[in-house]
């Protein structure tokens, strides 16, 4: 059963939509990220949970029991800033007392839960500094501990880690993840950065213009988008829209414009919507135009149109007489702007998407 | 080199201020040790064992506190408010609130006579729905000058907060909510530490300004006498130079202590403000 569920909630800025009829639902100790480009209503979802702000309408459960009325202060949820949001005027251990204080513990449960508490986010010594005297990253992991010490039914982390540099980021967010697997709290994550997403949850929910578009665990939806906004946004980009589409035992068969495309059967595509073709820059590959076109199809004659050296590979924009492909391929004799080419589509490395 | 020619800058300003205020001051603090020639503290020993002029002290820290406290009660809200709207509005409530001090002190003070007055406008009104049956005698009390004070200085609190209230993070109030904390606990433990640093600057002026003031005690105060028109009726009336000296000094000790005061009680309440 699910720990709490968002039931057809609407929320509206300025007479704006932000959310409407959103639905979401999240079991216990789960690890589930909202990902999304900015605006898409992910970090809205997040104040919403946290009871910031009020939906126009809709339902939010926790527990099955109506919390849509529930204040901010009753609501026992732990939540991470941004920007931290540490009091600026109280020590370290000030900070992270003073949920603890706001439940009347008594002063040595508070010593001891603080102690331990600060030994879980590696801040053991650092009690009496105050916030300006903390780096970023200690900073943020002072933030994760006052949210942890009122023993949090939920913990919200808003791009908790957007304000630090690369290296920090990486270490910052396996040390989320080991705290939240060691206390089994359920957590809730907003961020725009996919990779992050995807290295710290159990399930991803994309989300785009105030609806989730795919929740799944981070391996499906890096393999099998459902829409064509989740396969742009996770790096699929190139895009074919079919105009026939014939099933087969094993596989799909699709056209465009006389050209004929094979696509591996598997659970998810063969869902009547499912119409466009979508293919990474990795998964193309280029070959000269004197070998043998395939006559099976997946194959497209083709020009060299661009080319930009990335490092790693080479990236290419080929012209074809169905539309402008991008693919990245490495090799020692780069092709040169001009070049005929034949570009072709593995049958498993192309997904269906609506 | 570039550091030491920057330095230059300072001295026409240190110079007008070393001329014409730093020494006087030292001279008028000088001179209230010497009476007719020798040293002495007898001038000061004097003025602690005269019950009357104890008692304008009392009532001039008193008059000056009230309106510091009233000042903040009253500004507090206000400034709060202000920092919560739109530019637009916002400058619009700014320049109401600082009309007060744009206007003539002399003419505001006329206009709390005839409101406040034996016959004023408060007491017609009063007595005509029946609330009093002898007209409220306020009009030359301290009660009179508080009002005139707190009416002339209330926007210096209003300003000096909004500038610590506009630069308040709103996460770091909602994260205090998160947490557990009731809108008054919000307030107690994060505003107002917070707000410290304002509430500091804003209370010294109003009370610096109240226990300093002239026109508003001398027009509302009638015959009640504060320690500035104590000081101008020795200096002038009675052309006693050497009592208005130490007055005014006993003024600028007391001034100094309360800044210090204050600045203390701030400490402890935000050790980082």
């Amino acid at each position: 059963m699910a720990l709490f569920t968002l039931e057809n909630i609407s929320v509206a800025y300025n007479k704006q939509n932000i959310l409407q009829d959103f639905n979401l639902e999240i079991e216990e100790g789960k690890f589930v990220s909202l990902l999304g480009p900015s605006g898409c209503g992910k970090t809205t979802t997040l104040r919403l949970i946290a009871g910031f702000l009020e939906s126009n309408n809709g339902k939010f459960l926790y527990k099955g029991k109506d919390y849509t009325k529930v204040p901010v202060n009753k609501r026992n949820f732990g939540f991470v800033f941004q920007n931290y949001a540490l009091f600026p005027h109280l020590t370290i251990f000030d900070n992270v007392a003073f949920g603890l204080r706001l439940r009347k513990a008594s002063k040595s449960e508070i010593e001891k839960r603080v102690a331990s508490v600060l030994e879980i986010v590696n801040l053991r010594g650092f009690e009496k500094r105050y916030p300006k005297e903390l780096s970023g990253g200690q900073r943020q992991r002072v933030a994760i501990a006052r949210a942890l010490v009122i023993e949090p039914d939920l913990l919200l982390f808003d791009e908790p880690l957007s304000n630090l540099d690369a290296n920090l980021r990486e270490n910052m967010r396996i040390e989320i993840r080991r705290i939240q697997q060691e206390l089994g709290i359920t957590t809730v994550y907003v961020s725009h950065d996919q990779e992050e997403c995807f290295a710290i949850s159990d399930q991803v929910a994309i989300m785009n213009k105030g609806i989730i578009e795919q929740l799944s665990d981070p391996a499906t939806i890096y393999n099998y988008p459902k829409t064509k906004f989740v396969a742009d946004f996770i790096g699929f980009k190139n895009f074919i829209e079919f105009e026939n589409r014939t099933i087969h035992e094993n596989e799909i068969e699709l056209s465009k414009s006389g050209f004929t495309f094979i696509v591996q059967k598997n659970q998810a595509n063969t869902e009547s919507d499912r119409k466009i073709g979508a293919i990474r820059p990795d998964n193309l590959v280029i070959r000269p135009f004197q070998e043998l076109v395939n006559p099976g199809g997946n194959e497209l004659p083709g020009k060299v149109k661009i080319r930009t050296f990335l490092g790693r590979s080479y990236q290419y924009i080929i012209e074809t007489p169905i539309g402008d492909f991008t693919v990245n391929q490495e090799m020692l004799v780069p092709y040169q702007v001009g070049d005929e080419i034949i570009l072709e589509f593995p049958a498993n490395k192309m997904v269906l998407v609506k | 080199m570039r550091n030491r020619t920057i330095y230059l800058l300072l001295l026409p300003g240190a110079l007008f201020l070393t001329i014409f205020m730093v020494i006087p001051i030292l001279l008028t603090i000088g001179s209230t040790f010497f009476n007719e020639g020798s040293f002495s503290f007898e001038g000061y020993l004097h003025y602690f064992q005269d019950k009357y002029f104890i008692g304008i002290l009392l009532t001039t820290l008193r008059v000056s506190l009230v309106t510091t406290f009233i000042c903040i009660l009253l500004g507090f809200p206000v400034a709060y408010y202000i920092s919560k709207v739109g530019t637009r509005t916002k400058v619009l409530l700014l320049l109401l609130s600082i009309f007060p001090l744009l206007t003539s002190s002399v003419v505001r003070s006329f206009s709390w006579m005839i409101i406040i007055g034996k016959n004023g406008v408060l007491n017609k009104l009063l007595l005509s729905i029946g609330l009093i049956e002898e007209p409220l005698n306020i009009l030359y009390t301290p009660t009179a000058i508080i009002i005139g004070l707190v009416h002339l200085f209330l926007p210096l609190i209003i300003i000096t907060l909004i500038g610590v209230l506009e630069n308040m993070d709103e996460d770091l109030l909602t994260a205090a909510e998160s947490l557990g904390a009731s809108r008054l606990g919000v307030f107690t433990k994060v505003v107002l530490p917070l707000s410290m640093p304002g509430l500091v600057i804003g209370s010294i002026l109003v009370f610096v300004g109240s226990f300093t003031a002239y026109t508003t005690p001398a027009l509302l105060g009638g015959k009640q006498r504060v320690i500035s028109t104590f000081l101008y009726q020795n200096a002038t009336t009675l052309n006693d130079w050497h009592t208005a000296a130490i007055v005014a000094t006993i003024m600028i000790v007391i001034t100094l202590l309360v800044t210090i005061i204050m600045n203390q009680i701030a400490y402890k309440i935000n050790p980082k403000g």
